[in-house]
């Protein structure tokens, strides 16, 4: 059995993808389960879709905790443990990324010789799922472009013909920029019930209800959840440029992200601005910019 | 300490009222009403120094009680069968908020067709929500087993909302010798409402009811509900025996009636139970050894009290007020789940429904089933499950069939002729 | 207005009190009025919450309030606002309660629970005279589902369940308010935080059923830039598609008369969810219609 996972964020296609892949196999005569798993469905939130392709019925559900191949439509959440990208891959699977960084920095970063693939976006590609769709066809060996091109277009029914022709534009270069890795990824197995990891079952105390109800007895706890990593683009204050008039930028930031520093001069908190970039659109004398986070140096 | 005659809706009423409950947030429903006016007047003349609201809905009234609950003030509210039902979203969620109070339910069949007098059919529809539950048989246990609640809810162990039930008409609306505890009691039983950290204040930053992602973190809070649930069986047992030694009154988690030497046994639930027990007194003399267990708790629900009680049995009927589509008597399934694989549990759980939308029980159906058991307890065969309805009862059923049906009969009418 | 103490925009807070961290979505026009909102109110209150999009303020264990949260269901929110406003006043009257400890009770809510679901409750908690202030966050759908069409859907609008546009009219909810005689009502936005900060301001000095009725760009649902949301939010002002208007002592006030008025279409073309009026050929009768409705609307203000 195939056992794929695509990674991106909300906006990026990963259900499509997901669907895209998944029918793909199922024209080319697999059995097939396909789905998509978000947590609170929010743009730039992580998200993942699983496609599991068999010569059989598939009875495994749910997540895939072992699988064949991880392909990552946005780079920056290989580095977010939450999003979960690198799960399951300590002992085999392959990771494909859309990247520029060559996948010899990466199998080093991240301590996966040989199992990391990458491509670079073609230009004037966006990071899409379509392009891990053409990526994932290919290294699996088992699905030719006729199949790939028939499942694009049977998921994208509907959508402008503009749409249709750019994403299967997209596919078919990954498709073909993949080429050399043909068949590199290969079908696990299921397991065994015999010398298995027993689970360490326990029995929950009773506790006391100011535990034990879903209560939090503190302020501002949200401060721990590093909602900067959502963020593909950043704003950059020249404070050169900045009339320090903090009403506009900060009062508009809906996340209150930009704080006010006592001689007024707005301070945008990285941690936790989601690259909206409401702060670039509005500020009167232009002095936020944005720039791709890729290239940002933390302060 | 004097006894006065009283409704079961004036027994659940004394019961907020002795319990000093400070709020009261209300929705008129027959068969309960009496309740709400009873506490709204008290409320008007300042003989209680309570807040009663009258909302909009059930489902806003059950809102209102547990926020005002987890803002640290003791509430009482009541309702019944469909407004119960109205209720049901928040009668889940609020029980895991861990605030809590205590709601009377007055038992009346549910729609459809609609009805207003009683079976269980409606409380059971709230078996699973994570509220406590305590059934009466009587206007006096209405009263006792209310202020029992307040203890039961509020313990610290504990710390879930509880339902007292009573039939609607055979308590709601019957009266009773009712032996009232004297105030200065019942504040010796029941100490103020003590909301600890749980609860709004300024100087305490404080989310409640907060959503969870993942069922991992789900599970946690669902099971702690439901551990404290089974807690409360424990701190019950401490409870009751308080309640006895401030009033001489006791209240187990089951009632048991001539059941030690029997060989035989009803399983019932509510006020028709009292109508097993004379029924028992009856058999006896005419030479059956049976007996009654009365289930007071059905959340937490008594297991082992059952086991214990039942332990040795010949054959027992489960009468079950109350109906699960595509399953019969919900009672019938509990006691069968006790009961399974137990050493000396009774060969023989028969099923009878009965008393659906008040349908009375008498007692020759009593005399009826102890035959049944004792046949079954013969053959070693179980019997099948038995709607206790007569040939009588469906003879004037098909009278008003008749009148309903009678323009389709009628070939005058253009109907198919009989 | 007289008084206020909000008299340019740099006498707006400058201090920012609701936390980060949400999983709400990047350029959340509701979040944006909401923090405006939080950054005057303060801690020393209770939000009592409904399903919908701001559900997921507080996943446990974090939140960004300083003070209390309560999330009740989707029906129930002024109901949960009822329970807490009485068990404070209880707990006060009976001196169980420092005064100090009381706190400001809030429902919140989006539009699908304030125009639809919510709305028998908040009627009758009005009329009890519940003191409490209700904001609204009005994204025009069933956002946290997927956008939806809700009750407060407008005209012409696509959702995923109005493909071709909705063929409705948005319900007047402000009406629906001040037809009760409220103590305060007022629509907001998150794009005019100076009118927004008097309102609330106002609606703090009075007691009573108060109401903050704040539409808020959804750049999710109303398919548009995260980076526009205050320029959509502005072209509704002005081109009367969102009047600013207060209602108090029995009289209705508008704070923003747009002069001039611009066409809706300068509001319809910033998003997607109205694309089709203007692709693949122009829709001149329904852009006719609402262009009417919007001049219906301002040709009875006087």
């Amino acid at each position: 059995m195939y056992r794929i996972r695509l990674h991106g964020r909300g906006g990026q296609g990963i259900k499509t993808a997901g669907r895209m892949l998944g029918s793909a196999f199922f024209l080319s005569g697999w059995e097939v389960q396909d789905a998509t798993v978000y947590g609170a469905e929010r743009r730039g939130a992580p998200v993942y879709a699983y496609v599991r392709a068999d010569h059989g019925p598939i009875h495994e559900r749910g997540v895939i905790r072992d699988p064949d191949l991880v392909a990552v439509v946005d780079e920056s959440l290989v580095g977010i443990p939450s999003a979960g990208v690198l799960q399951g891959l300590a002992g085999r699977g392959l990771l494909f990324i859309l990247s520029t960084t060559p996948a010899a920095l990466w199998q080093q970063r991240l301590n996966l010789p040989d199992r990391v693939l990458t491509l670079a976006p073609p230009a004037g590609a966006p990071p899409i799922g379509t392009l891990c769709v053409g990526a994932a066809a290919r290294l699996t060996g088992v699905i030719d472009e006729a199949a790939l091109v028939a499942a694009i277009r049977q998921e994208l029914a509907g959508m402008p013909a503009a749409v249709v022709e750019r994403n299967l534009d997209w596919a078919r270069r990954a498709y073909a920029e993949l080429a050399p890795h043909a068949g590199r990824v290969v079908e696990g197995g299921s397991g065994t019930a015999v010398g298995y990891a027993a689970p360490d079952w326990v029995d929950l105390p009773l506790e006391p209800a100011e535990t034990a109800a879903p209560a939090i007895h503190a302020a501002l706890t949200s401060l721990r959840v590093p909602t900067g990593l959502w963020r593909t683009l950043r704003p950059v204050i020249d404070y050169d440029r900045c009339n320090r008039c903090w009403w506009v930028c900060s009062e508009y930031c809906p996340d209150g992200a930009i704080t006010v520093a006592a001689d007024g001069t707005p301070r945008i908190d990285y941690e936790h601005c989601k690259g909206c970039l409401i702060c670039v659109a509005q500020c009167p004398p232009h002095a936020i910019s944005a720039i791709p986070e890729t290239e940002a140096t933390n302060p | 300490m004097s006894r006065q005659l009283l409704t079961g809706n004036a027994a659940a009423a004394w019961g907020a009222r002795l319990a000093r409950a400070d709020y009261i947030p209300a929705f008129p429903i027959t068969p309960q009403t009496e309740i709400i006016e009873t506490l709204s007047a008290w409320c008007d003349t300042g003989e209680m120094a309570a807040r009663l609201v009258t909302l909009e809905s059930e489902h806003a009234m059950l809102t209102a009680a547990a926020a005002a609950a987890a803002t640290g003030v003791r509430v009482f509210t009541a309702t019944s069968s469909q407004g119960l039902l109205y209720a049901m979203e928040m009668i889940y969620t609020v029980a895991g908020w861990r605030a809590p109070f205590v709601l009377v339910n007055v038992s009346r069949g549910l729609a459809s067709p609609i009805t207003l007098e009683p079976d269980h059919t409606d409380v059971l529809a709230a078996r699973d929500a994570g509220f406590l539950q305590i059934h009466c048989a009587t206007c006096q246990e209405v009263v006792d087993s209310v202020l029992m609640a307040y203890r039961l809810a509020e313990d610290a162990r504990v710390r879930l909302p509880a339902i007292v039930n009573l039939d609607g008409y055979y308590l709601s609306f019957t009266r009773e010798p009712v032996e009232l505890p004297a105030p200065e009691v019942a504040d010796r039983f029941l100490p103020p409402f003590e909301p600890h950290e749980l609860a709004f204040r300024a100087s305490q930053p404080l989310s409640q009811a907060v959503v969870v992602l993942g069922g991992s973190t789900y599970s946690y809070f669902r099971y702690e509900s439901h551990l404290a649930a089974q807690a409360a069986l424990a701190v019950y047992d401490e409870i009751a025996a308080d309640y006895a030694a401030l009033t001489g009154r006791r209240h187990d988690v089951v009632e048991t009636w001539r059941l030690e030497d029997a060989e035989y046994a009803f399983v019932m639930m509510g006020s028709f139970a009292t109508k097993a027990k004379a029924a028992v007194e009856r058999l006896r003399e005419a030479g059956v050894a049976i007996g009654l267990l009365r289930l007071r708790l059905l959340r937490p629900f008594p297991a082992a009290a059952i086991r214990r009680a039942l332990a040795g049995k010949r054959a027992v009927a489960v009468i079950d007020q109350n109906l699960s589509m595509g399953r019969g008597g919900v009672l019938h399934g509990e006691l069968a789940a006790a009961l399974y694989g137990q050493p000396d549990a009774p060969p023989i759980l028969a099923s009878f429904i009965g008393g659906l939308g008040g349908r009375d029980l008498p007692s020759e159906e009593f005399y009826a089933i102890a035959e049944v058991l004792r046949e079954a307890a013969r053959s070693g065969v179980t019997p099948p499950q038995r709607l206790l309805y007569t040939e009588h009862e469906l003879r004037e059923l098909r009278k008003l069939q008749a009148i309903a049906l009678a323009e389709r009969h009628d070939p005058r009418l253009g109907g198919r002729g009989p | 207005m007289n008084e206020t103490a909000f008299k340019r925009l740099k006498d707006l807070p400058s201090q920012r009190l609701l936390g980060t961290g949400t999983p709400l979505c990047a350029g959340c026009g509701g979040l944006e009025a909401l923090h405006q909102i939080y950054d005057i109110l303060g801690g020393r209150s209770v939000f009592v919450n409904a399903a919908g999009c701001m559900t997921l303020l507080a996943v446990y264990p974090f939140t960004p309030f300083r003070g209390a949260w309560l999330y009740t269901a989707m029906a129930g929110a002024p109901a949960g606002a009822q329970g807490v406003r009485d068990a404070l006043d209880l707990l006060l009257a009976k001196g169980r309660l420092p005064p100090a400890e009381d706190l400001t009770v809030v429902a919140l809510t989006g539009d699908g629970v304030a125009y639809g679901m919510g709305l028998s409750a908040t009627s009758s908690a009005i009329e009890r005279g519940l003191d409490f202030l209700y904001i609204v966050y009005d994204n025009e759908g069933y956002g946290n589902t997927g956008q939806q069409y809700s009750e407060a859907t407008p005209l012409g609008a696509k959702t995923a369940t109005s493909l071709r546009g909705f063929a409705g009219r948005k319900k007047d909810l402000f009406a629906i308010w001040t037809a009760h005689r409220p103590a305060y009502a007022a629509t907001v936005i998150g794009a005019e935080p100076l009118d927004l900060a008097r309102k609330l301001e106002k609606a703090l000095s009075l007691k009573g059923p108060r109401l903050l009725l704040a539409l808020a760009p959804c750049p999710t649902g109303w398919d548009f830039d995260p980076k526009d949301t205050v320029e959509v939010g502005r072209l509704a002002v002005r081109t009367g598609v969102w009047p600013l208007k207060e209602y108090v002592d029995g009289k209705v006030t508008h704070t923003r008369l747009p002069h001039p008025r611009l066409p809706v279409e300068d509001y319809l073309r910033t998003q997607g969810r109205f694309r089709h009026l203007f692709e693949p050929v122009r829709d001149e009768a329904l852009l006719a219609r609402i262009q009417a409705q919007v001049d219906d609307y301002w040709a009875g203000v006087t």
